[in-house]
């Protein structure tokens, strides 16, 4: 079978039909092919909204996963053992020579003797990706258990993010290291934090703050005050007064603090807020209860690849919403059973935004 | 030219099968036309199952053929070997006025077999068949490194598409190279 005797529509057919890790591992087969791959999948790679670099180390990968199409579609797996087996070879990566083999489980491109000499064979790995899948493309760089500490840094590779999990419930954890940490790290594209006991606040110019996306346990509105990402959760253990949230919403109104928000999420582990009380503060606004009010979803910022969750936030329904004085932008707020409010602010002016009530 | 009817074949049914008496619609006969390959064995198949290849439908759709003058014009595709075409008719017949499943197992193994297979569905126009057979393209490099793939496709090496372009470039100024000179001649 001689693949170059198809004509073009066949071969891009053909194409079509193989996922992301098979045109990786055809891209390798020569020059042409590689050109081939590149112009009759583009569509396909502009897609890709996100590589995901997970990894075991905050300077170590692990593997890498390309979610498309509702999957997670593995694609090189990172290994420190020795080629050892018959099915090794070499491929040339971006002017570097690199064992592989075949990953037994997942029939993608595996590295072999990784450790030996990460730090060259991870940056020829992103220069390849970025290559191949467009220079646009962006990665986020996933540590999911920092073990080592707080004291290693990542990689500084084009187009990547950091998206970190700093779940540290066991050790005490000061805020001037964290704040030191997230002071050398580059761009945040997600920071989750799990501290026991509850962090103080970083200092306002901390990057912490600068993260697209984060997730907050053990502690109060209060730690949003200075966010200036679009998405974040929180968990509050506690709830003994909804002020904090009331100064917070009102700050937003003002247009004072949470400019770039999209969606804000509270989600209360003990006690209730009392949801007319923050209606009433907040100067909130109502939709007649007669008719259909919009649902507010956008796409997450930042999906945990290994559990996958859903592309898009949960959609907020809801005949309540406040409007931001500054630019009249409005957001839609619910609280459910006193005890999660959501806040998904729209791209609409109060009166776009009642043209799209039923 | 031998005219067996051989798209009467098992899968195939002889004659179009007889619908439940309905009062209310008075029933349309099927027409049938004909196909041969390069072998000249001639395919009797229903114009329903023809619907598959927009090739063929299109060529039949203004025709009015009766059944005699499609028996005696038979579309000829002699590009197409016979028993590739059989499998097409078949294909055809099998998935007569019925939505095609995601998948089909059915198709031929062998790689020669199948890369026939893709050019003669591509020529015929028949997109969902082509669909599945390319999927199984695709599937026969699952798993492989790329020195298998480039040994089951037979992919070039970069050095063989270098020296293939050298000699593509040396014909293509040879043959320029030959016009002027009979350009010139002529003019003289």
């Amino acid at each position: 079978m001689i693949l170059s005797k198809y004509p073009y529509v066949v071969q891009k057919e053909i194409l079509d039909n193989m996922n992301c890790s098979q045109l990786l591992m055809l891209s390798f087969v020569s020059k042409n092919m590689k050109k081939l791959i590149k112009s009759s999948q583009k569509n396909k790679f502009e897609n890709i909204n996100v590589i995901d670099y997970n990894c075991r180390t905050m300077s170590d990968l692990r593997n890498v996963h390309i979610p498309f199409n509702g999957k997670y579609e593995p694609v090189m797996y990172f290994s420190n053992n020795e080629p050892n087996r018959n099915g090794t070879f070499q491929l040339e990566v971006s002017g570097k020579m690199i064992d592989f083999q075949i990953h037994q489980r997942h029939n993608v491109l595996e590295i072999c003797g990784y450790d030996r000499d990460k730090e060259s064979v991870t940056e020829s790995i992103h220069n390849y990706f970025l290559e191949f899948f467009g220079s646009s493309t962006k990665f986020n760089w996933i540590v999911m258990d920092i073990k080592e500490g707080l004291n290693h840094s990542f990689p500084n590779l084009r187009n990547v993010s950091l998206c970190v999990d700093l779940t540290c419930k066991k050790k005490l954890v000061e805020i001037e290291k964290l704040e030191t940490f997230f002071s050398s790290s580059p761009v945040f594209n997600y920071i989750g934090l799990e501290l026991k006991p509850s962090p103080q606040p970083c200092s306002p110019q901390s990057k912490f703050y600068q993260a697209e996306s984060i997730l907050v346990k053990h502690t109060s509105p209060n730690i949003l005050r200075h966010f200036e990402g679009k998405q974040a959760y929180i968990q509050c253990d506690k709830w003994e007064t909804s002020e904090d949230l009331i100064k917070l919403l009102n700050m937003w109104k003002s247009g004072k603090a949470l400019q770039m928000l999209e969606r804000l999420t509270v989600d209360i582990l003990h006690g209730k807020v009392l949801k007319n009380e923050i209606f009433n503060k907040i100067g909130a606004k109502y939709i007649d209860a007669t008719k259909q009010p919009p649902v507010h979803t956008l796409p997450q910022a930042y999906i945990e690849g290994y559990f996958f969750g859903p592309p898009n936030t949960i959609p907020i329904t809801s005949h309540t919403y406040v409007v931001r004085q500054s630019d009249n932008r409005v957001a839609s707020i619910h609280i459910a059973y006193n005890k999660m409010i959501t806040f998904g602010v729209w791209d609409k002016t109060e009166e776009e935004f009642l043209k799209l009530v039923d | 030219m031998s005219s067996t009817e051989q798209g009467t074949s098992s899968a195939a049914p002889a004659e179009p099968t007889t619908a439940p008496e309905s009062a209310a619609a008075p029933e349309v006969p099927e027409s049938f036309y004909y196909v041969h390959g390069k072998d000249k064995v001639v395919h009797k198949v229903s114009a329903g199952a023809l619907q598959h290849s927009a090739l063929i439908h299109g060529m039949i759709s203004n025709l009015g053929y009766t059944e005699e003058q499609a028996k005696a014009n038979p579309f000829p595709f002699e590009n197409i070997d016979g028993d590739i075409l059989q499998m097409v008719v078949d294909w055809c017949n099998q998935h007569k006025g019925k939505p095609t499943p995601p998948e089909d197992t059915n198709l031929p193994k062998q790689k020669e077999k199948l890369f026939d297979l893709v050019l003669a569905v591509n020529y015929l126009e028949i997109k969902e068949l082509l669909t599945y057979c390319c999927k199984q393209v695709a599937m026969m490099v699952k798993g492989k490194s790329p020195e298998e793939i480039r040994e089951i496709w037979m992919i070039p090496t970069d050095a063989e598409d270098e020296a293939a372009e050298k000699e593509a470039k040396k014909r293509a100024g040879k043959e320029a190279a030959g016009e002027t000179a009979a350009a010139a001649g002529d003019a003289k």
